[in-house]
């Protein structure tokens, strides 16, 4: 009788196809957990304040402001991103392995690979808000800068003549320009993009280990060392050695385009989609690693 | 097979995969002149150790500004070679931004070049004009650095111009130096090449070629000014008007010449 009862069990269990509808309830769930973490809305908390403190030190400037608010917030924005990202995602598995509420839902119907990914999409979620709302104050950051710019500008040139009215209004309308850059939005899309490639190293990681600690640090030392791999390939580029030594860390100084979109620069949507297309081409490799490791875990 | 292996084979078979796009993207970031110098053991110990953990974090931008407000700070000071080297670092983290390049010489050979000058530690006079000059050139090779970064927009040739008109034409044992006032037009020149080069920089180019002892070519710039289309083109008619009545008064262009002819005794 129990021999049957198992081998039914096991051929429905066989017949559960790949569901996104239990993908996203597991993403749901984990957006749910995840954004109650103190230590999450920490990292946020500092993130905001540093945005909204980049306005009180660009006053210590000579020179482009504006240049330094942007800087420092998508500096901060692209930092605690990372961090969101690390920490987040390195207590997905341990805190369900360590409830024990993972044994609970893969008896369900629940393919490892689903609970896995939702994990995943959940941790990106919670990325993408953190994110979203760093990027609201930051616009909010910026937008009452431009007004103080204009209500001095406009002060500037009360009762001046028609000309130099005619000037304020062209100098408003460059400041707006600066301001509402829409070469921001390609910046934000590349730390979106590093985001998800850290977070799915964390992921890898913590599919093997059962430390906290150890999900969190190994992943930062990967996210250092791809900083370091522009250089380091700029150096040794060409030698074989290296370049298979080097060929499984990514290079993350790839998504560092912020500075360039600061400076003025146009980075073209083609360069923007490389950027994209090798961080979700890794992305995608290392997810599929995680699971072949989490599939063959005993849990 | 076992499962590590094979993940190992994964994460190398993606890494190489994906090399030749990485060298694509960090070749076309070179063509494109993006980025700056890489952390080096010389720039850690130029910048300290806590900047060059957040160089590591991807905050180069942050970490230059940091840079130039401490920079600041150092000019207020008078701590005038801390303010140079801070100005290197910066300009050397992001060798794309003008504002540094322009502002770093300004200060070298403004603001550090008369300190120097009027530095009470002088002996002589003699030995605060050599001093100067010294800054003078570090501006000069600093910009030239600049321009070097930056050849596609038309601030630092201005700069540069503005640099051998206002400073390098005192440097000479007989000012005003000629030569400089020449050297400032060539860069004048490449400035008013650019489409949205302000105004006042084709009327400097004719005041520089002026010095520089060219009064037919100044006068010829003038004129090629004034006879821009006044109603598409924002100039100063009456400066021009003014300085072409000058150079044909000085240069005694016949009447039929003129492009304002002197009203008839």
């Amino acid at each position: 009788m129990t021999e049957t009862i198992t081998a039914e069990s096991s051929r429905r269990r066989e017949r559960v196809g790949f569901s996104l509808q239990r993908v996203s309830v597991v993403a749901a769930n984990t957006l749910t957990e995840a954004v109650r973490q103190k230590v999450i809305i920490l990292f946020l908390l500092i993130g905001l304040v540093f945005i909204v403190l980049a306005v009180v030190l660009a006053q210590f400037t000579f020179g482009e402001q504006m240049k330094f608010i942007k800087d420092t917030s998508l500096g901060v924005i692209s930092v605690i991103t990372t961090l969101i990202a690390i920490v987040g995602t390195a207590q997905l598995l341990p805190s369900e392995v360590e409830n024990r509420t993972i044994y609970t839902i893969l008896a369900k119907p629940v393919r490892r690979f689903e609970f896995l990914l939702g994990k995943f999409c959940g941790g990106l979620l919670l990325v993408l808000l953190g994110m979203a709302l760093m990027c609201v104050l930051f616009a909010a950051v910026l937008w009452v800068k431009e007004q103080g710019m204009i209500r001095e500008l406009s002060q500037t040139y009360l009762g001046e003549s028609p000309a130099a009215h005619l000037e304020a209004q062209q100098q408003i309308q460059q400041v707006q320009t600066e301001v509402w850059d829409v070469e921001l939005v390609k910046a934000l899309v590349a730390v979106l993009t590093q985001a998800a490639l850290i977070a799915s190293v964390t992921l890898l990681v913590s599919t093997f280990s059962t430390s906290l600690v150890f999900n969190v640090v190994v992943p930062l030392m990967v996210f250092i060392v791809g900083m370091l791999r522009g250089g380091a390939a700029d150096m040794w580029g060409t030698h074989r050695l290296f370049m298979a030594v080097v060929a499984v860390i990514p290079d993350f100084g790839l998504f560092n385009i912020a500075d360039e979109i600061n400076l003025g620069k146009v980075v073209p949507w083609a360069h923007i989609g490389q950027i994209v297309a090798y961080g979700l081409g890794r992305t995608l490799v290392i997810v599929v690693a995680a699971h072949l490791l989490f599939a063959r875990r005993e849990i | 097979m076992p499962m590590k292996l094979l993940v190992a084979i994964l994460l190398f078979g993606i890494g190489f995969t994906l090399l030749p796009l990485e060298s694509s993207i960090r070749a076309e970031r070179l063509r494109m002149k993006y980025g700056g110098a890489h952390v080096t053991f010389q720039l850690r110990e130029a910048i300290g150790q806590n900047l060059a953990i957040a160089l590591l974090a991807g905050m180069r931008g942050v970490v230059a500004d940091l840079l130039w407000i401490q920079s600041h700070g150092y000019w207020e000071k008078h701590e005038w070679l801390r303010q140079y080297r801070n100005i290197e670092v910066v300009a050397t983290l992001q060798p794309q931004s003008v504002m540094f390049w322009d502002l770093g010489q300004w200060h070298m050979a403004w603001n550090i070049g008369y300190g120097a000058f009027s530095d009470p530690n002088n002996r002589t006079k003699a030995e605060g004009i050599k001093r100067e000059r010294e800054w003078h050139q570090k501006a000069l090779v600093f910009l030239n650095r600049g321009i070097e970064n930056i050849p596609n927009r038309y601030e630092l040739y201005f700069t540069m111009a503005w640099l051998y008109f206002e400073k390098l034409s005192k440097d000479c044992d007989d000012p005003p130096c000629r030569e400089a006032y020449c050297k400032s037009a060539e860069y004048l020149q490449k400035a008013c090449s650019f489409p949205d080069a302000p105004q006042f920089v084709p009327r400097l180019y004719a005041r520089a070629l002026e010095k520089c002892g060219d009064l037919g070519a100044a006068y010829e710039e003038w004129k090629h000014l004034w006879f821009l289309d006044h109603s598409k083109t924002d100039q100063a008619w009456s400066i021009i008007e003014r300085e072409i009545r000058r150079l044909e008064d000085q240069l005694q262009i016949p009447d039929a010449q003129r492009v304002f002819p002197q009203p008839a005794q």
